[in-house]
């Protein structure tokens, strides 16, 4: 099997600052991976690294089989980055910003015409490309920002919070975006989020990140199946005797049940398979049941589990930092 | 690396500056208030009281090339806080993660702020033209006068950025900027003869890289003597190729 991006040991210094902690990880050619985490969990940090742009302190890390240390070069050819801050030039158009990148990057001028055309197309961006970038709104500067990325046709995009700061609909249309290059091209993502919603929904992979340190990396489903099993929550009208409970207990996938007066919550391994023979069971004991519910895992659940921390970061440090710099940019 | 990529990445540079110059004339006009005072008021006046030995070239003629020198390597050594802005915004994580090697950026960026200070001679030598000022009438000179004052601020500009990739802050930055300036030209031969200062000035000057660049535009664009042209040549090519290279070299501190 080959790997897009393998990282042993890497850890990472700032002065006595343990930003990243022997991190281990292994990502699959053409998968969309995110890395979660709160602020300062050392997700830039990892980016940062796998994009050549500094060495890791102790460790080796190695995308599309090439030493990020010592094969920069070689490697800085086959892929693209988005950093977290704005990285477009904003005193010129959107156009012009995808011309002279794509001279740094060496287009010939045929296919310099073609990928520029391309890449504003998906970005839905032909219309606003002859405008001064500082005209564009957040979602627009990123969506020019990603059209640069693409353009030069990466092997692996590498995307610091991408969607950071934008409204939920924006969000929603860069993600459709970047699905479909993936899909399509088999581009690899590599991307940081502290968006929950994000990683569950979008990638093939999570790494739970937390404190420099790599805690878990599995599908989503996966982290939602290891967190803990269903929960079905069930009101009576009265309280529900010891014997129906422990009736409960017995039937098969039902790991675990407590009573609170009239209500019931019962830990299952599956409500959909359970939730039958649970209504059975209760109906037979005689209990009136006035409401009753499902709980599935989340996402949450799995980062409080493994983090220790809840995830929904509070938009501090880095990103008020984010905030300044986009208004500044919209005053010109 | 071979050598036309780095050509592409400087020329890409290069480009994106006329760009940026076109979209927003500004700055190159409000630069110009300054050394068309000079050459309005504190030329005529100066020069009036026939006190400083220019040989017999009129005052305002005289210091025509140090104004000029000045204000091109002002708009150089500000050029760091394009650097400092690139740097709060991610662009420069950008550059470096590309494939551009940072002695490419940055011999780039500082051609890239030469231009800009080529716009802004363009803009001066007519002026004094029509000032009154004697220009020595021979397109070749006036065409290597031009070449000169872009290696010579795009030298300025890596000093520059070099300097940007030390101090990282716009606020730190624009105070050092004001220190460099004002000696550099006081320093100079830009409004007096050399051998007119008191000795330890003089021997400021002869270290100070602007004594050079007037000497030179000097001969060029006024005097027609330019015998000590390949000195100030080679000694403003050096002064590139070691600041371009520290600057390099220095580059990735800038984004840590
Ligand atoms: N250039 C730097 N110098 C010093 N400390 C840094 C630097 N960059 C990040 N850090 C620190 O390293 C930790 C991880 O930061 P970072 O990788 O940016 O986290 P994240 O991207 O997950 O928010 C934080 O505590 C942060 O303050
Ligand atoms: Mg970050």
């Amino acid at each position: 099997m080959d790997f897009a991006i393998s990282v042993h040991n890497v850890s990472k210094k700032y002065g006595t600052l343990l930003a990243l902690d022997k991190v281990n990880l292994k990502v699959e050619e053409g998968k969309l991976f995110a890395l979660l985490g709160p602020n300062g969990a050392g997700k830039t940090t990892l980016l940062r690294i796998l994009t050549t742009q500094f060495e890791p302190t102790s460790g080796e890390a190695f995308v599309l089989g090439r030493n990020v240390v010592t094969q920069g070069e070689e490697l800085r050819e086959l892929i693209s980055y988005v950093p977290q801050e704005m990285s477009v030039w904003t005193d010129i158009s959107g156009y012009e910003n995808l011309l002279i990148y794509s001279k740094i990057y060496g287009l010939s001028a045929e296919e310099r015409k073609n990928a520029i055309r391309d890449s504003l197309q998906l970005m839905d961006l032909t219309e606003a490309a002859n405008r001064l970038v500082s005209t564009f709104s957040g979602g627009m500067i990123r969506k020019l920002e990603l059209a640069c990325a693409v353009m030069i046709k990466p092997k692996i995009l590498f995307l610091d919070e991408p969607t950071i700061g934008l409204d939920p609909a924006t969000r929603k249309t860069i993600w459709e975006k970047l699905k479909a290059l993936n899909r399509e091209s088999g581009t690899n993502v590599f991307f940081s989020t502290h968006y929950m919603d994000e990683a569950e929904l979008y990638a093939d992979e999570i790494g739970i990140i937390n404190r420099g340190k790599l805690i878990k990396v599995a599908s989503p489903d996966e982290l939602k199946r290891s967190v803990s099993s269903d929960l079905v929550t069930v009101e009576s009208s009265s309280e529900v005797s010891r014997s129906a409970a422990s009736h409960l207990r017995k039937l098969r996938d039902v790991s675990c049940v407590e009573s609170k007066g009239n209500t019931l919550e019962i830990s299952t391994r599956s409500s959909e398979e359970s939730l039958g023979a649970i209504v059975k069971s209760l109906l037979s004991d005689k209990v009136v049941i006035k409401r009753i519910a499902t709980h599935k895992p989340s996402i949450d659940d799995a980062f409080l589990r493994y983090a220790g921390t809840k995830g929904s970061a509070q938009d501090t440090g880095r990103l008020s930092e984010l905030k300044r710099i986009r208004e500044r940019i919209r005053r010109g | 690396m071979k050598l036309n990529e780095y050509l592409r990445v400087i020329l890409s540079m290069i480009e994106l500056e006329i760009r940026r110059i076109m979209h927003d004339r500004t700055e190159l006009y409000l630069r110009a208030v300054q050394p068309l005072l000079w050459l309005l008021v504190f030329g005529p006046i100066v020069g009036s009281f026939h006190s400083i030995p220019t040989g017999n070239i009129p005052y305002t003629d005289y210091i025509m090339p140090g104004v000029l020198a000045q204000s091109t390597t002002t708009v150089a050594i500000f050029f760091g806080l394009v650097i400092i802005w690139e740097r709060e915004s991610g662009i420069l994580k950008k550059l470096v993660a590309s494939p551009s090697p940072d002695f490419a950026i940055v011999a780039g960026r500082s051609m890239a702020a030469g231009t800009r200070a080529l716009f802004q001679a363009v803009f001066i030598i007519p002026f004094a033209v029509l000032m009154g000022v004697k220009i020595f009438p021979n397109p070749l000179y006036l065409i290597s006068a031009l070449i000169l004052v872009f290696f010579a601020s795009s030298g300025f500009a890596s000093l520059s950025i070099l300097i940007a990739s030390i101090l990282k802050t716009r606020e730190r930055f624009m105070g050092l900027g004001q220190v460099i300036i004002l000696p550099m030209f006081f320093g100079s031969n830009a409004l007096y003869p050399v051998n007119s200062m008191p000795p330890l000035l003089q021997l400021f000057a002869s270290v100070n890289p602007m004594t050079y660049i007037v000497d030179a535009l000097r001969g060029l664009l006024i005097t027609g003597n330019i015998s000590q042209l390949p000195l100030d040549i080679v000694i403003i090519l050096i002064f590139d190729a070691v600041l371009i290279s520290i600057a390099s070299l220095n580059f990735k501190r800038i984004i840590e």
